[in-house]
């Protein structure tokens, strides 16, 4: 964190210093001891797990995650990677093309375009849930990737164009205008001037959605209905339903489905908190 | 800032994607769910047959629609009380209190924003599970007797339950926007404070508070929106029980478009919804330009 802020505003006494550290140590072991459960109970068989759900395993069981991962984690693993993938590249390119038309070219409605896209920003997708899978149904996309990525990169556009919007609004425009000098046109401009210095906003708009697109729940309910084509979150779900009595292949189901996104999160956790902050702005 | 001539045509294919994207899977669908809220539909692909406003009658005598809203609501101020109050407390403690460790705990409490709502359903529902779960046991030694059917098999408590599990996992987002916001506030503001004699909680309470606002504002903003979009939680955690203590709007909805065969009066319920989700996200539009 910044170095501005080394000093302490509180009373410098040690009690107090003990006091606060005391509280954000117990509030960090309640976020800790449910997610070590989680690992612990996958290492433990299913009769250590209904004896005694707080002990340590003793003899950590490591083979469940191999069953887990075969019993079906791995295919739910992959059909996460490839919407999700699919999803966050496309949102981050049209995005990009997006924003920098709004923000570069002079066209009719240029404003009212603007006042539309955060207009969509407001709309959740809960609300048109039915029209969605009518639509998604009538040209044959239910059970198929095809049919959430282009859901998900159309509700991750908004925010994105905003973000974008006022990084390129903000961004100095000599270079641009040097490069239109030698005769570059738009699409050139934006590829081979704007975008290689706008990696900041490109990696935070790819992390935020990134994080909502991996863990969606709700349209992926209704679209994919099948086994072979469920992304984690449902994966899950359906784990519970299927293995009711097989505690320790759930936990381990759910420790690899979250491993991912939470060993990005703490390898990167700078450019997380950068991008998850900036919903506050 | 650049000559015209070609630009509208450039323009145009930059938009292209995003044109038919919005149009194709927000814009469509808006229209479709105000007509289709006049029509009584029970099987997709199925006849419609036009009512009117029927649909919008039926909410008003309908008692889980009203229990759903209402618990949207206590969703929503439980929520701010929990994540807005809990995050400015850790914010306050990571930003002017301790020196040491900050990055941690703020790994720490921020983590189960990356995991899924849906694993932390599960996790939690195992671990307030009656039988087996290990808060039961954990509740046993400090002699805090717990309901036979587990928190969320009551259905006074169950709602609470959800909202705590909620917090649990969102309340670290909050404390990372307030934080930020924080950060930003010049520190001689403070030292001319200090010199002023004002320090500890009163710079906090004088300087901290008034100089965030906004951004206070705008994570009970969010955390409102948050709670009255809530579905995974309630879904894998309660299912809306029991009975229909913990159904919501998103998952009542769900329900009668996809279990009930009811999908018109789903539909219709869907316009309520946007109506309250525009709402405040015309409020959070006005905070933003602020």
């Amino acid at each position: 964190m910044s170095a501005t802020t080394s000093t302490t505003m509180f009373p410098k006494t040690r009690k107090l210093a003990w006091l606060m550290h005391l509280f954000l140590i117990g509030y960090s072991l309640l976020i800790l001891l449910p997610l070590t459960w989680v690992v612990m109970g996958a290492l433990k068989t299913n009769r250590e797990m209904f004896t005694d759900p707080i002990a340590l395993p003793k003899d950590p069981n490591w083979g469940t995650f191999i069953t887990a991962w075969d019993d079906g984690v791995r295919d739910y693993f992959f059909n996460s990677v490839i919407v999700s993938g699919f999803s966050v590249a496309l949102i981050v390119v049209i995005s990009a093309m997006a924003a920098y038309a709004l923000t570069r070219l002079n066209f009719p409605f240029r404003r009212g375009l603007y006042l539309i896209i955060i207009l969509c920003f407001a709309i959740p997708m809960h609300a048109v849930l039915v029209p969605i899978y009518v639509l998604l149904s009538d040209f044959g996309l239910l059970n198929t990737h095809a049919g959430l990525i282009l859901p998900y990169a159309a509700f991750g556009l908004p925010f994105s164009i905003i973000l974008m919007y006022s990084f390129f609004y903000e961004f100095p425009t000599e270079l641009e205008e040097a490069a239109k000098l030698d005769g570059c046109g738009p699409w050139r401009r934006l590829w081979h001037v704007v975008l290689p210095l706008s990696k900041p906003i490109l990696v935070s708009v790819a992390i935020f959605n990134l994080v909502s697109i991996w863990n969606e729940f709700l349209l992926a309910t209704i679209v994919m209905t099948s086994p072979e084509v469920q992304t984690l979150p449902l994966g899950l779900v359906r784990f519970r339903d299927q293995y009711a009595t097989n505690w320790p292949g759930m936990l381990a189901a759910i420790t690899i489905g979250s491993l991912p996104l939470l060993a990005a999160f703490v390898a990167f956790q700078k450019y997380f908190i950068r991008s998850m902050a900036g919903m506050g702005k | 800032m650049f000559s015209k001539g070609r630009e509208p045509v450039s323009a145009l294919l930059l938009l292209f994607p995003m044109l038919v994207l919005l149009g194709g899977f927000i814009f469509l669908p808006l229209g479709q769910v105000f007509v289709w809220s006049l029509f009584q539909q029970e099987v997709f692909g199925g006849p419609q047959r036009f009512i009117g406003l029927a649909n919008f009658a039926e909410m008003g005598s309908d008692r889980v629609f009203w229990q759903a809203l209402v618990n949207n609501m206590i969703f929503a101020v439980l929520s701010i009380v929990l994540q807005v109050g809990m995050g400015l407390v850790l914010a306050a403690l990571l930003d002017h209190g301790v020196r040491r460790f900050r990055v941690v705990y703020r790994t720490i409490i921020f983590a189960p924003i990356v995991v899924s709502t849906a694993a932390i359903g599960l996790l939690w529902g195992l671990m307030l599970d009656p039988n087996i779960g290990p808060i039961t046991d954990w509740m046993s030694l400090f002699g805090v007797p717990m309901p036979r059917n587990g928190i969320l098999g009551e259905p006074d408590l169950a709602l609470v339950g959800t909202i705590f599990v909620g917090a649990w996992q969102y309340t670290g987002f909050m404390m990372v926007i307030l934080l930020a916001g924080m950060q930003s506030i010049p520190e001689e503001l403070y030292e001319a404070a200090r010199m002023d004699g004002c320090k500890g909680i009163r710079a906090f309470i004088n300087i901290t508070l008034p100089s965030i606002r906004n951004v206070i504002v705008t994570c009970v903003l969010l955390t409102v929106i948050g709670a009255f979009k809530v579905f995974d939680l309630v879904y894998v955690l309660t299912n809306g029980g029991p009975g229909t203590a913990t159904e919501v709007l998103a998952s009542y909805i769900f329900r009668n478009a996809f279990e009930f065969s009811n999908i018109g009066y789903a539909n219709a319920m869907s316009v309520v919804f946007l109506g309250i989700a525009l709402i405040f996200g015309v409020i959070q539009h006005r905070m933003i330009r602020k």
